[in-house]
């Protein structure tokens, strides 16, 4: 009934591979938009740049990773490597006098030719192997970059980011971070969207399907692995960038250690493995959900006047967000992308229900 | 097909094709000449190296010695997706459909030889992409009307009954507009009602999408029904080619199939 399929008519090939052909979900889209456009007007600061726009900026990194993961079916436990070079090769490109937005794009193809270099090697094995051999990236990165000097600044050396300037402009206030976070954030969706209706995004399905009946059709597998791997480095890059341009003003190698490329891959498995609108909802919930818990535990102490030992309160909340993310997973293995679709689903046709789809 | 070569001599041709796996010899000098707009048959009792012959063909298993030539150009060892590129599309004895993906995008997939992929179109799908995916959706919805698929177009493949989903393998393959199609047992598993469908569907592919056939199937009354000859294989040699009453007649393809001139009687 809210999303009402009945009526819609399409009448050339076009507008039924429209992005989105119910109108509620254009309505529900163009609201979200508006929001987001306007979100510096009516939200204060705090919770813009604390929590809109790092969820903005990871929500398109876990679309990257998405790429990889969800479309092609490939692994890859170094995907925070890939954002450090981004971002390393990023605010080295701004400081030695290349433009901002020239930097950042360099950042992603410095990204994207390292992320091919390694694939080429890494993608000759498959699943778990080449899980391990990403992970290998990411180790290799991380010496590398804490261990040369010339990249770093030395062992533990802090670069402060550059302050961006977008076509000679500077931008340093809140707002003007925000929106270009939440503008890469929408060319990234765009992207992944448009990828579910091109040649590129079947034939990487493909690959992840069954490599020997791609073959059969003649997708070369190995070809579009490695598109996926450049594709998402580039991205990775350009992402690694933009987070410590717009969030840490400072670029550190922590900031790009294994435990963040898990942490990444925690945003697209339990946001749903090729969903879009899951990587939403799974950079939301890994990067929202520890806080929201330390605070609802805090609060629920206090409501019932129970003293916790500070041991206590610091580990009760990780406890309960670890519960929570099995809990989904449990409830739906495909994550909470999937959980929104059978929600959408059922009120396609609530209230009848008797009817299929 | 733009992609073919000459188009005056046998479709597809294998010259004493060998193939060995360590100490089993697979197929043992296969000679087998597919004449343009033909439907052949392969028949033989199981691990004969029926399915080995068409993993040959499409570049999985290259031979180890002969040749293997399609519309005159040599094709031996290229690889799959290379062979697939000039004009041999097939179906596999068990379904090879991309699960997660509806009908319509699997069959679109048939088209993947005709298409140019790529990020920049795809991240500028509107100006770069949009016409060429229309274009080939044209041609989609011709072999899905066809293969009288509108019905199941925008299900998920998964979830449709197995005689539909050999027919999207079948559309998937047609797609692409072959020069040579092979079907790895397209009936198996059928009752006679979809083994007729499925009869009838590779005799129209056959006479209005101009392919020529390749046939493995294990139900004589189909191979003896629409086939123009046939070849039966034994421990991976040739016992008998021809017209497909000769071949069935022939005493040695009666004692491979039922075992012994006896039995036949």
């Amino acid at each position: 009934m809210f999303f009402r399929q009945a009526g819609i008519f399409h009448i050339n090939y076009a507008a039924d591979r429209a992005l989105f052909p119910i109108p509620a979900d254009r309505w529900m889209v163009g609201t979200l938009l508006a929001l987001a456009a306007t979100a510096p007007l009516f939200m204060n600061t705090l919770y813009l740049s604390s929590y809109m726009l790092p969820w903005l900026v990871w929500t398109a990194g876990a679309l990257g990773l998405n790429l990889v993961l969800g479309w092609a079916g490939q692994f890859h436990l170094g995907y925070a490597a890939v954002m450090g070079i981004g971002a390393y090769a990023a605010v080295h490109g701004v400081r030695h006098g290349i433009p901002w937005e020239i930097a950042v794009i360099l950042g992603g193809l410095t990204a994207s030719v390292i992320g091919i270099g390694f694939a080429f090697a890494a993608l000759r094995v498959k699943g778990l192997y080449l899980a391990l051999s990403t992970l290998a990236l990411q180790f290799v990165m991380d010496w590398t970059i804490s261990h040369v000097p010339a990249i770093s600044g030395g062992t533990q050396a802090t670069l402060q980011a550059p302050d961006i300037r977008l076509l000679g402009w500077p931008v340093t206030s809140d707002a003007g971070l925000y929106y270009v976070a939440l503008v890469w954030c929408l060319l990234v969706t765009t992207f992944m969207l448009n990828l579910r209706r091109t040649a590129l995004g079947r034939a990487l399905v493909a690959v992840r399907e069954k490599d020997y009946a791609a073959a059969v059709i003649g997708v070369n597998s190995f070809y579009y692995k490695l598109v996926a791997f450049a594709t998402s480095s580039f991205i990775a890059g350009v992402t690694g960038a933009i987070l410590v341009n717009t969030f840490y003003h400072a670029v550190t190698p922590e900031q790009f250690s294994v435990d963040v490329s898990i942490q990444a891959l925690a945003m697209v498995i339990v946001g749903g493995l090729g969903s879009i609108i899951g990587s939403y909802f799974g950079a939301g919930f890994i990067l929202l959900m520890p806080g929201a818990m330390n605070t609802f535990i805090s609060w629920a102490a206090a409501q019932f006047g129970l003293s916790l030992g500070i041991e206590t309160l610091a580990h009760l909340p990780q406890a309960l967000y670890g519960a929570l993310i099995i809990g989904f997973l449990l409830v739906e293995p495909l994550g909470l992308g999937k959980i929104y679709n059978n929600v959408r689903d059922y009120l396609l046709v609530w209230p009848f229900g008797y009817v299929k789809k | 097909m733009g992609l073919a070569g000459d188009n005056s001599g046998p479709a597809l041709e294998c010259r004493s094709v060998e193939r060995r796996f360590g100490g089993i010899v697979a197929l043992n000098g296969i000679d087998m000449r597919i004449e343009r707009g033909e439907i052949f048959g392969l028949v033989g009792p199981n691990g004969c190296g029926k399915t080995t012959l068409v993993n040959a063909i499409t570049g999985f298993y290259p031979p180890q010695r002969g040749s293997i030539v399609l519309n005159g150009r040599d094709i031996t060892g290229l690889a799959p997706h290379y062979v697939a590129t000039l004009g041999v599309a097939r179906t596999f004895q068990n379904l090879a459909l991309f699960n997660g993906m509806s009908v319509l995008d699997n069959i679109m997939l048939g088209r993947h030889v005709h298409m140019k992929p790529g990020v920049i179109r795809t991240a500028l799908y509107w100006w770069l992409a949009r016409s060429d995916e229309i274009a080939h959706r044209a041609v989609v919805e011709d072999v899905i009307d066809f293969l009288q698929l509108e019905s199941v177009r925008d299900e998920l493949v998964d979830g449709i009954p197995i005689g539909l989903k050999k027919r999207v393998e079948l559309a998937r393959a047609l797609a692409a507009e072959p020069s040579v199609l092979v079907l790895d047992e397209p009936m198996a598993g059928m009752n006679q009602e979809e083994k007729e469908y499925m009869a009838r569907f590779i005799l129209d592919a056959r006479d209005e999408r101009n392919v020529t056939v390749l046939l493995i199937e294990h139900h004589m009354d189909v191979i003896t029904g629409i086939c123009d000859r046939m070849l039966a294989l034994n421990y991976g040699a040739m016992i008998g080619t021809g017209i497909p009453a000769d071949v069935v007649a022939d005493p040695r393809v009666v004692e491979a199939y039922i075992g012994g001139a006896h039995a036949a009687r």
